[in-house]
C-alpha cells in the first residue's frame, strides 16, 4: 500500500516537474519568438511606409495631382493597404474601401498633430499594424500591414510548443515510474528477506554486490539478521542447556522416588509421609519442567498431519481413567483433521486435567467443524469462570479460583497457557464461556487445512 | 533372561536407574562409558540396552552403531535432549526407541515390557511372502533380497512383517505404532525413521522406493 503510494507520488512529482519546466520553456520561447517576429514586421512596415510616403509626397508636389492614381501606383501586394487623408477626405484604392475604420482616432490625432506613429490593431477581423506618416499639415498617409501570416505562424508555434510540453510531462511521468521501479527494487528485496526471516528462515540475507548504492542498508540489514539469529541460537542453546541441566537430576529424583514409593511399606509412618511428599513433588516438578520447555518452544510451527481426532480423544480419556463416553456422539464420524497430533493431544489432555482439577470433572467433549474451522469443546461441572477471569486464565501461572484448588498440588499453572499457545501455533484460538446449565465450556478453534 | 544394560555416564542417574529397574524385577548392570558397555554386551549379552547420548569418549550415536554392527538387540535411548534432530539421528543410528529424561520408571518399565513382548512374541504363522526380488520369511526371521539375507533389527523385521501381512493396504503411523511397537500413544517419528532405515536396506533407490511406499497423509504401504 505504502509502496504503491510512494511510487505514485514520485511519478506524479516527475510529471509535474517536467510539465512545469517544459511549460516555462515553451512560454519563454513563444514570447521571444513572437516579439522578435513582430518587431521585424513592424520595422519593415515602418520602412515601407516611409518609402511610400516619400513617393506620394513627390507625386502630390506636382500640379493637380490624382490622389487615387497615386495610391494605385504603389505596389502593396496582398498583405498591405495604403490610405491617404487629405483635407479631411479619405482617399483609398477602390479595393480598400472601408479600411479607414480600422485606423484608431487616437492614432489619427497624433499624425494630424504632425508626428508619425504606429499601432497594432485588428482590421477586418485580422491582426494588423498601422503606420501613420504626416505628409503636410492637411495630408496624412497611412500604411496598414496585415499580420495574418505571422499570426498563423505564431499559432502553429504555440500548438507545437504545447504539444512538446505535454509530451515532456508524459515522458517525465514515464521516467518517474521507471526510476521508482529501480529505486524500489532493493526495498522489495529487503521486504522479501524480512518476510523469509519472519517465516523462520534465518539464513536469508541481502546480496551486497547486487545494489552497490545501498551497501549501507544491505550491511545494516545483514548485521541485524546476524545478531538476531545469534541471539535466537543463544536462547535456543540456553533453553537446551537448562533443560539438560534440569532433566538429568530430575531423572535421578524420579528413579529414586520410584524406589521409595515401591518400598513405602518398609518405612515408618513419618518417613512414609515424607517419601510420599518427595515422590509427589518430583512428579509435579517433572511436569513443570516439561510445561516450561513446551512454552519455550513457542516459535516452532505446527507439524500438521492427518489425525483421527475422535480416536485421539478416546486414547487421552483412557490414559486419564476417564470414560470414553465423554466424547459426544457425532464426534465419532469426524474425518481426519490435519493438525499437529502432539499438540492436540496436549490440548485435550490439559483441558481434561483442568476440568478435573478446577471444574468438578469433565462432563462432555465435542468435536466438529464449522465455517472452515475445526473446534474442540470441553464442558465441566464446576462453578464456571468469572467474566473478569475469562481472559487471564490463559496467562502463565494463573490458577483456577476454586477453593482449595491450590492445595491439591496437581497443577503447574501452565496447562491453559500451553493450550492457548498450541491453538495459536495452528493459527487458531481458545476461549472459555459459561455452559448453559452451569459450568464452564472451553472451546478451541483451529483453521481447517487441506491434507 | 531379563537383563538390562544401562550405559550412562552420570553416576547418580545410573545408580538410581539400576535400583529402580531392579525393583521392577530386571537384572540390571550399568557401565559409565560406551566402550565398557560394548564390551559388557559382547561378554554378557543383555536383553535390552538403555543408552545415554552424551557420553565421554565414544558418544551414544557411535555406541548404538557399534552395538548394531553385531547385534539386533533392542536399544532404547534415554536422553535429556529432545531436539527432533537428536531423536532422528539416534533412531537412524539404529535405536529402537527414544525416551526423553526425566522418564517415569513406570513408563520406562512399560516400554521395556513392550520390547520384550515383541522380541518374544511368536508372529502369526505367515507363509514366506515374495515381493519381486524381496522375500520375507517370518518363520526363519529372515529377509532376503535377490536370495541374499539382509541384516535387519528385530523392530525393523516386525515392521516389515506387519506391512507384508497387509501387503497392498495402507497402514497409518498410529496403527504401526500400536502393532509393531505395542504403544497406545507414541511418537510417529519412530515409524518414519524405521521405514527410512528399512528402505536403505531393501530399496535400490531409497528416495524412489519400489516396495515401501509412502501414502501421503495416510501412512505406508508395501507394494506387491
Amino acid at each position: 500500500m505504502n509502496r504503491a503510494g510512494l511510487r505514485t507520488r514520485v511519478t506524479v512529482g516527475f510529471a509535474a516537474g517536467a510539465l512545469l519546466l517544459s511549460t516555462t520553456m515553451a512560454l519563454v520561447s513563444y514570447q521571444i519568438t513572437r516579439s522578435s517576429l513582430l518587431e521585424d514586421r513592424e520595422r519593415n512596415a515602418v520602412r515601407a511606409a516611409y518609402l511610400e510616403a516619400a513617393v506620394i509626397r513627390t507625386r502630390l508636389g506636382t500640379d493637380r495631382p490624382d490622389v487615387g492614381e497615386t495610391l494605385r501606383s504603389l505596389d502593396t501586394g496582398q498583405t498591405r493597404r495604403t490610405v491617404l487623408r487629405r483635407n479631411g477626405i479619405w482617399y483609398a484604392r477602390n479595393a480598400d474601401a472601408g479600411i479607414t475604420e480600422a485606423i484608431p482616432q487616437a492614432l489619427q490625432d497624433v499624425v494630424a498633430g504632425g508626428r508619425p506613429a504606429k499601432q497594432r490593431v485588428r482590421a477586418e477581423g485580422q491582426p494588423a499594424v498601422v503606420v501613420g506618416v504626416p505628409l503636410s499639415r492637411s495630408t496624412a498617409f497611412y500604411h496598414i500591414d496585415y499580420l495574418k501570416e505571422l499570426d498563423h505562424t505564431l499559432r502553429v508555434l504555440g500548438l507545437v510548443l504545447t504539444l512538446v510540453a505535454i509530451i515532456t510531462a508524459a515522458a517525465g511521468a514515464g521516467l518517474g515510474w521507471y526510476a521508482t521501479r529501480y529505486t524500489l527494487r532493493p526495498i522489495r528485496s529487503v521486504a522479501d528477506a524480512a518476510r523469509e526471516i519472519t517465516n523462520g528462515d534465518l539464513t536469508a540475507r541481502l546480496d551486497a554486490a547486487a545494489e552497490p548504492d545501498l551497501a549501507q542498508l544491505t550491511s545494516s540489514f545483514n548485521d541485524m539478521v546476524d545478531q538476531l539469529s545469534r541471539r535466537i541460537e543463544r536462547d535456543r542453546r540456553f533453553a537446551a542447556d537448562v533443560s539438560h541441566e534440569l532433566r538429568s537430576p530430575l531423572q535421578t529424583l524420579a528413579a529414586a522416588a520410584s524406589v521409595l514409593t515401591r518400598h513405602r511399606d518398609d518405612l515408618d509412618e513419618r518417613t512414609r509421609t515424607a517419601a510420599g511428599l518427595v515422590a509427589d513433588e518430583v512428579a509435579r516438578f517433572q511436569q513443570l519442567v516439561n510445561d516450561l520447555l513446551e512454552l519455550a518452544r513457542s516459535d516452532q510451527p505446527a507439524d500438521r498431519r492427518a489425525v483421527d481426532v475422535s480416536r485421539l480423544v478416546r486414547q487421552v480419556c483412557r490414559s486419564r481413567h476417564l470414560p470414553e463416553s465423554l466424547l459426544e456422539p457425532g464426534g465419532e464420524r469426524e474425518q481426519p483433521w490435519v493438525v499437529d497430533r502432539r499438540r492436540i493431544e496436549q490440548v485435550l489432555g490439559n483441558l481434561l486435567d483442568n476440568a478435573s482439577a478446577h471444574g468438578g470433572g469433565p462432563s462432555a467433549v465435542r468435536l466438529g467443524r464449522v465455517d472452515g474451522r475445526y473446534y474442540i469443546e470441553v464442558d465441566d461441572e464446576g462453578p464456571g469462570v468469572r467474566a473478569d477471569q475469562q481472559q487471564v486464565i490463559f496467562d502463565r501461572f494463573v490458577r483456577g479460583g476454586t477453593a482449595g484448588a491450590r492445595g491439591d498440588g496437581g497443577g503447574t499453572g501452565l496447562g491453559l497457557a500451553i493450550v492457548a499457545q498450541h491453538a495459536a501455533a495452528h493459527g487458531g484460538h481458545v476461549e472459555v464461556r459459561d455452559r448453559p446449565g452451569g459450568g464452564a465450556r472451553f472451546r478451541v478453534e483451529l483453521p481447517e487445512v487441506a491434507g | 533372561m531379563t537383563g538390562v544394560l544401562v550405559i550412562e555416564d552420570d553416576d547418580r542417574i545410573r545408580l538410581s536407574l539400576v535400583l529402580a529397574l531392579q525393583d521392577e524385577g530386571y537384572t540390571v548392570r550399568g557401565t559409565a562409558t560406551a566402550e565398557e558397555g560394548i564390551l559388557e554386551q559382547r561378554r554378557h549379552p543383555a536383553e535390552t540396552v538403555l543408552v545415554d547420548l552424551m557420553l565421554p569418549g565414544v558418544d551414544g550415536y557411535e555406541c548404538i552403531r557399534e552395538l548394531r554392527r553385531t547385534d539386533g538387540v533392542p536399544i532404547v535411548v534415554v536422553s535429556a535432549r529432545d531436539d527432533t534432530h537428536d531423536i532422528v539421528a539416534a533412531l537412524e543410528a539404529g535405536a529402537d526407541d527414544y525416551l526423553v529424561k526425566p522418564v517415569a520408571i513406570k513408563e520406562l518399565s512399560a516400554r521395556l515390557r513392550a520390547l520384550r513382548r515383541r522380541s518374544r512374541a511368536t508372529l502369526a504363522p505367515v507363509p514366506a511372502l515374495t515381493f519381486g526380488e524381496l522375500e520375507v520369511v517370518p518363520e526363519a526371521g529372515e529377509v532376503r533380497l535377490r536370495g541374499q539375507p539382509v541384516p535387519v533389527t528385530r523392530t525393523e523385521f516386525r515392521l516389515l512383517c506387519e506391512l507384508a501381512h497387509h501387503a497392498g493396504r495402507v497402514l497409518s503411523r498410529q496403527q504401526l505404532l500400536e502393532r509393531v511397537w505395542d504403544y497406545a500413544v507414541g511418537d510417529e517419528r519412530l515409524v518414519d525413521v524405521h521405514v527410512g532405515r528399512l528402505r536403505q536396506k531393501i530399496e535400490v533407490d531409497s528416495a524412489a522406493p519400489r516396495y515401501l511406499v509412502t501414502v501421503r497423509g495416510l501412512g505406508y504401504r508395501l507394494q506387491r
